[in-house]
């Protein structure tokens, strides 16, 4: 195939460059550090060291317990969740369809946060229970992190269940009941294999998701050792010494994403069946007694998930004097501290934020048009390319950026930049998906069109490609910026000392036991997140969760 | 207005040839169809003719001008597609005078052009809708003033019609020619439908693997295919291997004699030279049964295996004595279509049936 170099040659270079440059060029020293020791000789002193380090190893193991049991427990929640909405009528039904909004606005340090304000050892029912003599265990460790994991992550396999079961073709069922086997063999044998690897990959997910958890882990673990947090640790206490030992970490956690990814792609995806067409079987209205279980367990798990959203704001307007909460006496002194006294917290995040956004969206789009509608060999790597950051957490995310950009003849370390960097790489791939989806559904004639009557291919991008494309645009901008915005374990590893962030803040002032002001900063991070999705939704009118 | 010459073009995809060396010249103002089944090259063609491919040879011409190596956007052109290809965030005002202001035409003169297209194909009060907003039928009427309204040098068609169900078919074929005749613009059709192309066309390019395997008009096509994909792919013919010699080839039909089923029979040859690898074009419905009779010129024998009543006329399908089934339409008119399965019949050939070369 020709390739025409303007203009779109000359694009695909500069994204390839640009890509290879903040994306390719960190993992690469990241990996070259893990294997060099400190007289400059290649070794793997580091990987050795870990494998001896018997905490390490014990941390290696407990991140895996976490990810089966918080994995198995979304399954638990998620894929009866998502079978009684998908085929029962009950009242309040509707409230689900909120869910998918919160589990991706709520940020995880709020949860986290929120949960310690409630459950943790100065918590609202902690005291409650208290008082009445009957002590709760304690909500650090095991038992607070897989609780508030599956609360944050359950919805990955609700969604993905819920869209499996919707596409799911109801005569097949009945094609099972007219052969003579029962209705319940029937589900056994016709519904549970096909939905089995959907919710499969979706669990994958939500494993890898937990491998690479910061927050929750760091803020709840406690005495448990875990790799994102041992990883951290080392980096922080390490900063400036041999990067040796943090590369290597990060290389093992890439390692075991990738071998999840890797399997995910190679042997699940593929038993994935698609139904090209059927209907699913129209919801039945569940009578009372049943109706009434229905909905008092949706209620509970809406009930959960939304709680961190109330909390915050109780948190933000309650008295405290040093770390403890005066529950019941309220004050508007914290959020005077935050708001008035110490705002750069805010500031730096709408900033950062803001500007990540617009070079996420716009780079993400000139990526997915070009990796979309004009294919060619370099396209192909560009879309290699920008999904590898699925694959890091964000804190192995942070250490790479920080160990390339903290020397060389661009220093990035310490400026706004660097966070600016941080916050587009993590996010670019999802912001390129976006794009991506709804670039597939323009057809191709319709640029044709364009160009047929006297516009050029340029000019047509902006005169038809982008106006076709606004509302998919402006919900991925949105979301961009809400998951940036409360972005913390990428951002937590390169801020220094002027560029904090409001998660960062949040998750500083939680660690030192100040929840009152933690939670002022809180009730700051969910407004700013939740005033563009109103605004989106009433003004804009834009489903803006239609595409997940 | 323009003629369009196409002179050698050659194109091809990965090594792959889809365009051998095809020329074809259309004249100012007419309407060519490109006909064929999927992959004969006929779409290709035609968006070598828009400029979205570029030819790897030959050369393309609108008038005098060599427009080969001139991108689409510079060519003025107006183009049709088959999924109407409309912008979805405009209305079918903002959709007709894109082209308009893309050639900086002055607004109220954009007005007084678009409102005059939209009243041609009847959508005046559909002005403001959006594309979401329209039925099939109507968003085709769009795409076609969208197109139309510029004054284009050539319109340019790909399978307009085939999205659309068989009613409004019917009824846009007419909006179309309509339109074009008016305009006296050259057009360039493509469509795999052989009725569409018989009912449309001033000619007809019958496509066959990156050729012209036939030009000419619906007649010529129809009444003298020159073998036996034409005459197959036209009005789905009995297309039978015969063993065939000329036996005068003076004349403007020379006559030829076949052997078919064990008995010679008498035709028309279709090609120049005939020999044992030639094909008779039989038309199901120039065919006719008889009872048996003997001594009856040009008559075979066989046996109706199935016979199927369709209103206007009747099928049947008859295995003929020591040669291949034929298949045979008798008109609702023709009093003796009253055979059944398992009679005894005679097949009547006529004498001006054609022979080609296989």
């Amino acid at each position: 195939m020709k390739i025409h170099w303007w203009p779109w040659g000359v694009l695909t270079l500069v994204s390839l460059v640009l890509l290879s440059f903040f994306v390719l060029y960190p993992l690469a020293v990241l990996f070259g550090n893990s294997v060099v020791d400190d007289g400059g000789g290649y070794s793997l002193a580091a990987f050795l060291a870990l494998a001896r380090d018997s905490e390490y190893v014990q941390a290696f193991k407990n991140t895996l317990v976490l990810g089966f049991s918080v994995t198995a427990c979304t399954v638990l929640v998620g894929v009866p969740f998502a079978y009684m909405v998908a085929r029962y009528e009950f009242p309040l039904k509707n409230l689900v369809a909120v869910l998918p909004i919160m589990t991706i606005v709520i940020p995880e340090i709020i949860v986290g946060q929120s949960w310690l304000l409630i459950l943790g050892n100065n918590g609202l029912l902690t005291n409650f229970f208290a008082d009445l003599g009957i002590e709760l265990p304690s909500f650090y460790g095991w038992t607070g992190m897989v609780f508030s994991m599956t609360l944050v992550y359950y919805t990955y396999i609700y969604l993905g269940v819920l869209a499996a079961l919707r596409g799911f073709d109801g005569q097949l069922e009945e094609a099972g009941l007219s052969l003579g086997t029962s209705p319940l063999v029937t589900k056994m044998r016709v519904l549970v294999p096909v939905m089995l690897p959907a919710v499969l990959v979706n669990a994958l997910v939500v494993f890898t998701l937990v491998v690479g958890n910061f927050a929750l882990s760091m803020l709840l673990g406690s005495r448990v050792p875990l790799l994102s947090v041992m990883t951290y640790n080392t980096f922080v206490s390490e900063m400036g010494g041999s990067p040796a030992l943090q590369s290597a970490m990060s290389v093992v956690s890439i390692a075991i994403v990738a071998v999840v990814l890797f399997f995910q792609k190679r042997v699940v995806e593929r038993k994935v069946y698609t139904m090209t067409q059927g209907r699913a079987p129209a919801p039945v209205r569940v009578r009372s007694a049943a109706g009434l279980l229905f909905t008092l367990t949706v209620g509970l798990v809406i009930l959960a998930s939304l709680l961190p959203l109330v909390v915050v704001f109780i948190g933000a307007f309650t008295e405290t004097s040093g770390p403890v909460m005066r529950w019941g006496s309220w004050s508007l002194s914290s959020l005077q501290r935050a708001l008035h006294a110490a705002p750069e917290p805010i500031i730096n995040s709408l900033k950062f934020s803001s500007i990540a956004t617009l070079v996420g969206v716009s780079f993400a789009l000139l990526v997915s048009y070009l990796t979309i509608k004009k294919r060619n060999l370099f396209t192909q790597a560009l879309d290699y390319i920008v999904v590898l950051p699925l694959t890091i957490s964000g804190t192995v995310l942070g250490i790479a950026l920080v160990q390339t950009f903290n020397t060389g003849w661009l220093v990035l370390a310490g400026t706004s930049g660097i966070m600016v960097l941080a916050y587009t790489v993590r996010r670019l791939p999802f912001a390129v998906r976006n794009a991506s989806s709804t670039l597939f559904n323009i057809p191709e004639s319709i640029e044709e069109a364009s160009i047929s009557l006297g516009v050029s291919p340029l000019m047509t991008f902006f005169k038809v490609i982008l106006p076709a494309m606004r509302a998919s645009l402006i919900s991925a901008a949105i979301l961009m910026w809400v998951t940036t915005i409360s972005e913390l374990s990428a951002s937590v590893v390169v801020y220094t000392g002027g560029l904090e962030t409001m998660p960062i803040t949040i998750f500083r002032q939680v660690d030192g036991g100040r929840l009152g002001l933690a939670s002022a900063y809180g009730a700051a991070l969910v407004s700013v997140i939740l005033l563009p999705i109103v605004v989106a939704i009433k003004v804009f009118r834009i489903n803006l969760f239609s595409s997940k | 207005m323009a003629s369009i010459t196409i002179d050698g073009i050659v194109k091809q995809f990965s090594g792959q040839t889809v365009l051998q060396n095809l020329s074809l010249h259309i004249p100012d103002g007419a309407f060519y169809t490109l006909l064929g089944p999927s992959g004969c090259g006929k779409t290709t063609l035609l968006r070598c003719i828009a400029g979205f491919y570029e030819p790897d040879g030959g050369r393309l011409l609108f008038d005098k001008d060599d427009v080969t190596r001139v991108s689409t956007h510079h060519r003025d052109i107006g183009m049709v597609f088959q999924d109407y290809a409309l912008f979805p965030d405009k209305t079918a005002f903002d959709n007709v005078a894109y082209g308009l202001r893309a050639r900086k035409v002055a607004k109220p003169e954009i007005a007084r052009r678009v409102g005059e297209a939209l009243e041609r194909v009847g959508l005046s009060a559909l002005a403001g809708r959006y594309p979401a907003q329209m039925s099939g039928g109507q968003r085709q009427r769009v795409a076609l003033a969208r197109a139309l309204v510029i004054r284009p040098r050539v319109l340019l068609m790909d399978e307009p019609l085939s999205n659309l169900d068989a009613k409004m078919r019917l009824q846009m074929r007419d909006v179309i020619l309509d339109l074009v005749r008016e305009a006296g613009i050259t057009t360039v059709f493509v469509t795999h439908d052989q009725e569409e192309a018989l009912a449309m066309s001033d000619r007809i390019a019958i496509m066959d693997r990156g050729s012209i395997a036939q030009l000419g008009t619906p007649e010529d096509l129809y009444g003298t295919p020159v073998n036996a994909y034409v005459a197959d792919f036209i009005g789905s013919a009995n297309v039978i291997p015969v063993a065939a010699r000329i036996v005068d080839g003076s004349g403007a039909a020379p006559h030829v004699r076949y052997q078919l089923a064990g008995h010679e029979l008498d035709g028309v040859a279709g090609s120049p030279r005939l020999d044992d690898q030639s094909v008779l074009i039989a038309r199901p419905e120039d065919l006719s049964l008889m009872a048996p009779a003997p001594h009856v010129p040009n008559a075979l024998s066989g046996r109706v295996l199935r016979r199927q009543y369709l209103g206007f006329k009747t099928a049947y399908r008859i295995q003929l004595h020591d040669g291949p089934e034929i298949r045979v339409e008798l008109h609702a008119g023709n009093t003796v279509a009253a055979f059944q399965p398992g009679d005894t019949v005679q097949v009547l050939v006529p004498a001006d049936s054609r022979v080609v070369g296989a």
